[in-house]
C-alpha cells in the first residue's frame, strides 16, 4: 500500500528518531512512504491562539496531501493526527466553518475535495498490516522481556470522533509489542497525560508529570516504556534527566518509539532506527536482546 | 441588576458569554449539571489546581472577563479527559481554548511560548527550526547528517492567508 506521509513539527524539526524507523521499517512491510510538499504546522498548538487560523492550517495541510495524489494518509504525531481529525469534523459539521476555510485555500491555491482516510502508526500497523505480518518479519524476538505502553492522550480521546484505539481500555499497542514476542504490562497511570501540552505555560510542572509517571512504570519493573507520539518520547525520553530532578529521584528508564521497538525485532542496525538520538538508558533494551550497541 | 462576584466586584455579562459559545470547538457548558467528573480526574488538578467544573461554572453565569484574565485557563494540559468522561459533552477542554482564543483576541496576558510558536509558524511555517541535536555520544546530528531529506518551505502565499486567518479577514 502507498501512503502519504505527514511528520508534523516535532519530528520534522527534532524527534529524528521517529522519522529514520519509520522510514526503516514500513516499506520492509510493504508500505510504500511518500513526502508531502510545503506542508506547515498542523494547527494544534493555534487552537491556543485563533480556532479558524488553526482550521486553516490543518486544511491547508490535507489539501496538500490530496494533491500529492494519496488517498491515505499516514500521520505519526498523536496531537497532529487530533487536530486533522477534528478540523475534518469541523468543516463536515458546519457549511458557514468550511466555506470560509475553503476561500482561504483557495487564495493560496490550494482545494480540498475529499478528505483523505487518516492513519496513525498505531492502527496503520495493528489494522491494516495486521498482526500476523508483524510476528512474520520479528526475526529477533524480543522473548521474555516486559514492556510498559503510553498510548498518549490524542490517539484515544474523545471517543465522539474517529480515533485509534479505545479511549479506556487501549490495547492495541500493547497487542503489537506481544506480536514481536514480548509481554506488555497493565498499569495503573496507562491514560495519564505525559504533561507535554503543559511544556509551553508551565515547564517545571509538565516536567513534574512526566516524571511521576515514569517513577510509577520503574517502580513496576520494566524493561522499557514504548510510546508512539514525538511529543510523549520528548518529555519521557529527552527530558527523563529534567524529570527526575523535578521530581528529586532517580529515573532509569529505557524510552523509545514501538518503530523503534519493531525494528530491533527485525534485526535492524541500531543506528538506522535513530537509536543512538535516544537518551534515555536503551543499552539495556539492546543488550538484553544479546546485541551490541553500535 | 446583574451578579457580582464578591471577591473581585467583577460583572456577570451574558453577551461574553454568548461570544464565547459561537467560537470553534465542540463545547456546551450550558448543560452542564455540576457534577464535577472533569475536575476529579483533571491532571491539572493535582498540579496546579486547575478546576474545569468552574471554568464552565463561570461562563454560563457570564463572568467570561475574570476567567480570561485569569491564569486558570493556561493549566490545562490539553489531554482531553474532561471531555471524554462528560456526561453531558460540556468539553471542559474545548470552552478552556475557546478562552483562550479570547484572551488573544483582548490582549491580556498570554504565555509567551505559545506567541513564539506563532512567530516561527508565520515565518518558516512550523514551530521551530530544523533542530541540531546531539547523540548519546555527544555528536552533533542534523537532517542532513541523518540522510532525511530536507522538506520544502510552504508558498509565497501561505503567509499572506495565515495572517488573514488570524485576524478573521475573509
Amino acid at each position: 500500500m502507498k501512503v502519504a506521509v505527514y511528520w508534523g513539527c516535532m519530528i520534522l524539526t527534532s524527534q529524528y528518531a521517529y522519522e529514520a524507523s519509520v522510514r526503516e521499517t514500513l516499506p520492509r512491510l510493504g508500505v510504500e512512504l511518500q513526502d508531502i510538499e510545503g506542508v506547515s504546522c498542523c494547527g494544534a498548538p493555534v487552537k491556543s491562539i485563533q480556532g479558524e487560523a488553526a482550521l486553516y492550517l490543518a486544511a491547508r495541510n490535507l489539501a496538500l496531501a490530496e494533491k500529492a495524489g494519496v488517498e491515505d494518509l499516514l500521520v505519526p504525531c498523536n496531537g497532529c493526527h487530533l487536530t486533522f481529525t477534528e478540523a475534518m469534523e469541523d468543516m463536515r459539521n458546519s457549511d458557514a466553518v468550511r466555506s470560509k476555510i475553503f476561500k482561504w485555500l483557495e487564495e493560496e491555491g490550494l482545494k480540498l475535495s475529499n478528505y483523505p482516510t487518516i492513519w496513525h502508526i498505531v492502527d496503520l500497523l495493528h489494522d491494516k498490516i495486521g498482526m500476523r505480518r508483524i510476528a512474520e518479519v520479528a526475526t529477533q524476538p524480543l522473548a521474555g522481556m516486559r514492556f510498559v505502553t503510553h498510548p498518549g492522550c490524542h490517539i484515544i480521546r474523545p471517543s465522539n470522533i474517529p480515533r485509534v484505539d479505545d479511549s479506556e481500555n487501549p490495547r492495541k499497542l500493547d497487542e503489537l509489542v506481544e506480536a514481536l514476542g514480548g509481554t506488555s504490562m497493565e498499569y495503573a497511570g496507562k491514560l495519564d497525560c505525559c504533561g507535554a501540552g503543559l511544556i509551553f505555560a508551565h515547564p517545571e510542572t509538565s516536567a513534574a508529570m512526566a516524571g511521576l509517571k515514569l517513577k510509577s512504570i520503574q517502580d513496576i519493573g520494566v524493561d522499557g516504556l514504548v510510546v508512539s507520539c514525538p511529543s510523549c518520547q520528548q518529555v519521557y525520553d529527552a527530558k527523563q534527566a529534567v524529570c527526575a530532578s523535578t521530581i528529586r529521584s532517580e529515573l532509569n528508564v529505557p524510552v523509545l518509539y514501538y518503530t523503534q521497538l519493531l525494528g530491533l525485532a527485525m534485526g535492524l542496525e541500531e543506528k538506522k532506527l535513530g537509536l543512538h538520538l535516544n537518551q534515555s538508558n536503551i543499552e539495556k533494551i539492546v543488550e538484553r536482546l544479546g546485541r551490541q550497541f553500535g | 441588576m446583574s451578579l457580582t462576584d464578591l471577591m473581585t466586584e467583577a460583572k456577570a455579562d451574558i453577551s461574553k458569554r454568548t461570544k464565547i459559545l459561537t467560537k470553534v470547538g465542540d463545547h456546551r457548558p450550558y448543560d452542564c449539571f455540576n457534577c464535577m467528573r472533569c475536575t476529579s480526574g483533571c491532571p491539572s488538578m493535582k498540579m496546579l489546581e486547575n478546576k474545569p467544573h468552574q471554568v464552565v461554572a463561570l461562563t454560563n453565569l457570564g463572568l467570561v472577563d475574570e476567567l480570561i484574565s485569569s491564569e486558570m485557563i493556561w493549566t490545562c494540559a490539553l489531554c482531553l479527559k474532561c471531555k471524554e468522561r462528560c456526561p453531558q459533552r460540556a468539553a471542559p477542554v474545548d470552552l478552556i481554548l475557546a478562552l483562550r482564543t479570547s484572551a488573544v483576541e483582548r490582549q491580556m496576558k498570554v504565555p509567551e511560548a505559545y506567541m513564539k510558536a506563532l512567530s516561527m509558524v508565520l515565518d518558516i511555517g512550523l514551530i521551530q527550526s530544523f533542530q541540531e541535536i546531539v547523540s548519546r555520544d555527544m555528536e552533533p546530528v542534523t537532517r542532513d547528517t541523518l540522510g532525511l531529506p530536507t522538506p520544502a518551505k510552504p508558498s509565497e502565499k501561505f503567509k499572506s492567508v495565515i495572517v488573514k486567518t488570524l485576524t478573521g479577514e475573509t
